[in-house]
């Protein structure tokens, strides 16, 4: 009890401290949420090279200028230009349309539109392939209905046009948004990262002033569950209400999908917590200056994110990354959030990784304790010296 | 004695501190080994295949199992879990089992035969993009492929030839020609910037660090007077391990991308090397300035090149493109050298084009490199006056 206090005080007098577990949880959200606050790519541009210049491929042009994901930047006279434009990224795409369009079609011969991509972001290659596909397909369908297959009705020739109708439904993720995919994952990342900088650098900060130990002397500190649990209470405390401003306040200004619901979250979120914050603790036995966490854990945080298995499907990852990706909470963390969160999961549903995080932190308590009572040992070691 | 031999006396002073403790080495060294050896075997098969989806077939008819076929012919994609309901489906989806399922309801096959137009539906979790997308362009060509089918058939009965009929149901394709990236490989596009990314991000905190250490122990001052009392003498031989060191980091990660993985690279090796020796510069420049201005802060210089390194990887705009954010922001990119290390090596690399496309990156880098000329006079204050602040 006496040790929660007094740890509460030093995270409150410690600026550096603070400004790893209260202002980056506070601000970082905000400021990634900003950042991909538009979405979806929109209007792509694209260089047009139409060597038919006929009706049809008027009529396809204009039609993918129509669509939400392209624009039609400029008309050029041969491939060189166009390519000069991609070069100068004026354009991401080329698409180029044969001289041999029209006669192809009367002679019922298939025709092909060459679509070249500017690889740079894969966003644009989606957009414009998707475009692309879109109107070739219905541009398809008016072709076959009208001199193949016209009906007697025009409900006949929608019928031909498609004799089985076919809806696409993005689950959980309407508009297919960037921001709805990442943001969630990394405010649960965002949790973890801050603990064990923040912990990690109280640790530093305590070997600084206590000649190399976690502790300082007296018989406050004596044992070594209280004092795993003295430290953990204040970071629990403060980081319950960081997990409750994440889901809530960042949410919803940013119309992040949340479907999830309040109790199912909060109870996640404790073992989570509890979890990241024992964690910490046993990294803080590598920790011996203050400045050494941000050294050896910020640029973790992009290898954790991509072993979460969120951006790289977990089916086609090596064994071995996935074993190791069971070390940190993070991956429990981001996935069960993202099933709570966007796709409304009860607690039934992530009870796999529920039952992890609640394993995690039982193993990283019993592993605090024993680094506690590791530095305690030495403690007296070093105290007995002094006298002798 | 000369500036070079005072340089090279620093350095080696510098060795000596980096034997002293393990954290040097595993920030400088292992670090970014293992972060090369993670991401190409992470994502070694290059595009995800067999991604576990289900199916609904409630219809359960010759048609609708012809449907289900040509479905799981399709490569990345594993069907092989059906389900007797949408409920089941979108429960398993919840729980993670699969990433999308297929639903085709009961009587589709009657609706069809009968000219009443059916509707089946497929649905992906968005909430996985890679996962997501890559099913959602399979699953649009296999809907396609399931209605077209059926006029296929009706085109054999009336006896057109496979061409014929090709003719009528597709009259035109779209042939799609990604420059540089032929087999759409997702590790070539994500590897190639997030590696030098978190080496980027090393080398900045690094400096700092090693910078910092000196107030912190106390021992600027005899720093100082090795240097015979000139800044960018002591700053020279401090960073000069660190620039071999990650300079080599950069060619290991050079040499493992371009020729044991066989990622394209148009440019050639050396150009990507001396990108690499460019970026490390800028770096170790942009950390140098971070500590300048906060002289003697050594943990919100480091904590500024964090927040910069972190940022990159968002603001570089390889994933999501810089110009879909708003426009302040696609000003500020400018302001991050991962941004121009992308920039440079889809120009170079990837494209193969000539370097003379992005020279305003190029100069950005080079004044990268000149920034800590604004704050040597603060290094001098500093080293007289200034001690650690925790």
């Amino acid at each position: 009890m006496k040790i929660w206090l007094h740890e509460t005080a030093l995270i409150f007098r410690d600026k550096g401290i603070l400004i790893f577990v209260v202002f980056v949880p506070l601000m970082y959200p905000l400021l990634y949420s900003w950042v991909y606050t538009n979405e979806v790519v929109r209007d792509v541009p694209l260089a047009v090279v139409d060597d038919s210049d006929s009706h049809l491929s008027r009529e396809i042009v204009r039609k993918l200028d129509a669509t939400p994901d392209v624009s039609v930047a400029a008309r050029c006279v041969d491939m060189a230009q166009a390519q000069e434009l991609v070069k100068r990224h004026e354009a991401y795409g080329i698409l180029r349309i044969p001289a041999s369009l029209e006669n192809d079609i009367t002679d019922s011969r298939q025709t092909y539109l060459g679509l070249y991509c500017d690889m740079s972001s894969m966003l644009y290659y989606k957009a414009l392939l998707l475009a692309a596909t879109n109107v070739s397909l219905e541009v398809n369908k008016d072709i076959k209905v009208d001199s193949h297959i016209s009906g007697t009705t025009d409900r006949q020739d929608d019928i031909n046009r498609m004799p089985i109708e076919y809806e696409y439904v993005a689950l959980y993720n309407p508009q297919s948004g960037f921001a709805a995919f990442l943001i969630p994952p990394v405010l649960m990342l965002i949790i973890q990262q801050t603990l064990l900088l923040g912990i990690g650098m109280a640790a530093g900060d305590s070997r600084e002033r206590n000649r190399g130990r976690l502790t300082p002397s007296g018989r406050l500190y004596r044992h070594p569950v209280s004092n795993v649990i003295g430290t953990a209470i204040p970071f629990l405390l403060l980081y319950v209400l960081m997990a409750v401003y994440m889901f809530t306040v960042v949410g919803r200004t940013f119309t992040l999908p949340s479907l999830g619901d309040y109790g199912t979250f909060v109870r996640f979120a404790i073992p989570y917590i509890l979890a990241c914050i024992f964690l910490a603790m046993v990294l803080s036995s590598l920790i011996y200056r203050r400045e050494d966490c941000i050294l050896l854990i910020v640029f973790l945080s992009v290898p954790l994110l991509f072993l979460s298995g969120l951006s790289w499907p977990v089916s086609s990852m090596p064994d071995v990354w996935r074993y190791v990706s069971y070390l940190f909470p993070s991956t429990f963390g981001m996935n069960g959030y993202v099933r709570i969160s966007s796709m409304g999961a009860t607690l039934a549903d992530v009870k796999s990784e529920y039952m992890a995080l609640w394993v995690q932190t039982g193993i990283y308590f019993l592993a605090a304790c024993a680094v506690y009572a590791h530095d305690l040992r030495k403690r007296s070691r070093q105290v007995a010296l002094a006298k002798a | 004695m000369t500036i070079l031999k005072r340089i090279l006396a620093i350095s080696r002073r510098e060795l000596r501190i980096y034997a002293g403790r393990p954290l040097y080495l595993s920030c400088m060294v292992v670090a970014p080994v293992l972060c090369v050896l993670m991401f190409v075997t992470l994502m070694g098969s290059g595009l995800p295949t067999n991604l576990p989806a289900g199916i609904v077939d409630e219809d359960n008819t010759h048609v609708s199992r012809t449907i289900v076929r040509t479905i799981d012919a399709l490569e990345e994609t594993d069907f092989s879990r059906s389900y007797a309901s949408y409920t089941e489906a979108r429960q398993a989806m919840q729980r993670g089992e699969i990433y999308a399922f297929f639903y085709i309801p009961e009587g589709t096959t009657r609706d069809a035969i009968s000219n009443r137009q059916p509707k089946i539906s497929f649905y992906t979790n968005e909430s996985y993009f890679v996962a997501g997308s890559l099913l959602m362009k399979d699953m649009r060509t296999a809907s396609e492929l399931s209605g077209l089918a059926l006029t296929r058939e009706t085109l054999y009965a009336k006896g057109a030839t496979e061409d014929e009929a090709m003719a009528v149901i597709q009259p035109i394709v779209v042939e799609t020609h990604p420059i540089g990236n032929p087999t759409l490989d997702y590790s070539v596009y994500l590897n190639n910037i997030i590696v030098p990314g978190i080496f980027i991000l090393l080398t900045m905190l690094s400096t700092t660090y090693t910078i910092g250490i000196e107030w912190k122990n106390g021992t600027q001052k005899e720093l100082y007077r090795m240097a015979g009392q000139s800044s960018s003498v002591a700053l020279w031989g401090k960073l000069l391990p660190q620039t071999l060191i990650f300079t080599l980091m950069f060619v290991l990660c050079d040499v493992v991308f371009y020729k044991y993985m066989q990622y394209p690279c148009r440019s050639g090796l050396w150009s990507m090397m001396l990108l690499g020796f460019a970026t490390v510069l800028a770096s170790q420049a942009f950390g140098v300035l971070m500590f300048g201005l906060f002289t003697g802060q050594m943990r919100m210089a480091m904590c500024l090149c964090s927040l910069w390194g972190i940022l990159s990887f968002s603001l570089a705009g390889f994933t999501f493109p810089v110009t879909a954010m708003s426009p302040f922001l696609e000003r500020m990119a400018a302001l991050f050298p991962l941004r121009h290390y992308y920039l440079i090596y889809v120009n170079q690399a990837l494209d193969g084009y000539p370097v003379s496309y992005v020279w305003t990156s190029v100069a950005a880098l080079a004044c990268f490199i000149l920034l800590p000329l604004l704050v040597l006079p603060r290094y001098r204050t500093a080293f007289l006056k200034r001690k650690y602040k925790p």
